[in-house]
């Protein structure tokens, strides 16, 4: 699966997890996940992504830090996935937003 | 089919409960979580080979409990209902209390719950469905005397199942709690005739609580019908507190 698609797939998966009723275009790749400048979600919210994270890739975010860092948005969400799947290979265009 | 695991499975309380959720539907499966004595759990496993078995489970040992909780999703893929039942009791001053015996009963009567919580809600979470059921004591209500490590345990499930129950409330997880009095089990078995006398006159029902009188109360948390409910504490006591 490539970014995109993989970016899709987490997009719904967030929409679908959290049963949020905003279109998907609305979750765009960069918007912040928690805060109020972003989705406004709490921590919940982080508990039910990081179980369908888990569950559907098999990437488990035991490290608060990791997690924060990882949950920011659908962008670091699917970096961090993209890597737990080809821990070789570095998204170069997800890696550049550093 | 509602899948139950049901810890402290050997011990009277442990059978009525895991006997009404049997009861409940006719295709409940129930896990009775035994550790050293299981005599009462293995006939109750051989009386209903498709629907009650038995699984090891030290509850205060996490890595146990997942252990426990991935042989029974493998199993039958899931866990529904976790009844927190284990308890375990030595009555003491504490005056003189050996540390010891306190962090064993804090360990069973406390530790076990956060435990037992922790292994079974990502499987919950998944599924955005869970009941659990938290048996207390109306210690943690009323604390006697020689109670203080198993009324300050007891109490503290109460706290731990009102905060979590506010945690996991909207992915449709309930979390309760239930609150015994004087039930005829074998915790009573040690109390001399004349504690035994004096428990009795101060239940105003004037008779001790039959195990079945309890379970059905967690049989009712279990339950789909139960949707509303959460955070509470339920003492089953005969009108004592």
């Amino acid at each position: 699966m490539d970014e995109v698609a993989l970016r899709n797939e987490i997009r719904a998966l967030v929409l679908e997890t959290l049963m949020l009723s905003i279109p998907t275009e609305e979750l765009t790749d960069e918007r912040p996940l928690f805060g109020p400048e972003g989705l406004g979600l709490d921590s919940v919210d982080a508990l039910q992504l990081v179980v369908a994270i888990d569950k559907k890739y098999g990437l488990k975010m035991t490290d608060q830090e990791v997690a924060r860092a990882t949950l920011r948005s659908v962008a670091t969400l699917s970096e961090a996935v993209f890597r737990h799947r080809r821990p070789s290979q570095v998204s170069p265009n997800l890696n550049s937003q550093k | 089919m509602i899948v139950t695991l049901v810890t402290g499975g050997n011990g009277l309380l442990g059978q009525a409960i895991a006997q009404a959720m049997l009861d409940s539907e006719p295709d409940a499966i129930v896990w009775l979580g035994v550790r050293q004595n299981r005599d009462r759990a293995d006939t109750m496993s051989r009386s209903h080979p498709e629907r009650c078995r038995c699984v090891d489970l030290d509850v205060t040992d996490p890595t146990d409990w997942k252990r426990a909780i991935a042989e029974m999703e493998s199993t039958v893929g899931r866990i529904d209902v976790l009844v927190n039942n284990a308890g375990h009791a030595e009555d003491g001053l504490l005056a003189t209390l050996d540390p010891e015996s306190w962090s064993r009963v804090i360990a069973v009567n406390l530790d076990a719950v956060f435990h037992g919580c922790q292994a079974v809600l990502p499987g919950m979470i998944g599924r955005r469905f869970g009941r659990i059921v938290n048996i207390s004591s109306l210690s943690a209500l009323l604390a006697p005397p020689g109670q203080t490590h198993y009324a300050a345990a007891k109490a503290g499930v109460l706290g731990l199942t009102q905060s979590l129950s506010k945690e996991v409330a909207r992915i449709g997880i309930t979390v309760n709690a239930v609150c015994p009095g004087y039930i005829d089990t074998e915790a009573l078995e040690s109390l001399s005739t004349e504690r035994r006398q004096a428990a009795l006159a101060s239940i105003p029902m004037r008779r001790l609580g039959r195990p079945e009188e309890v379970a059905s109360v967690v049989r009712f948390l279990a339950s789909r019908e139960a949707s509303y409910m959460t955070g509470a504490s339920i003492k089953v006591d005969g009108g004592i507190f």
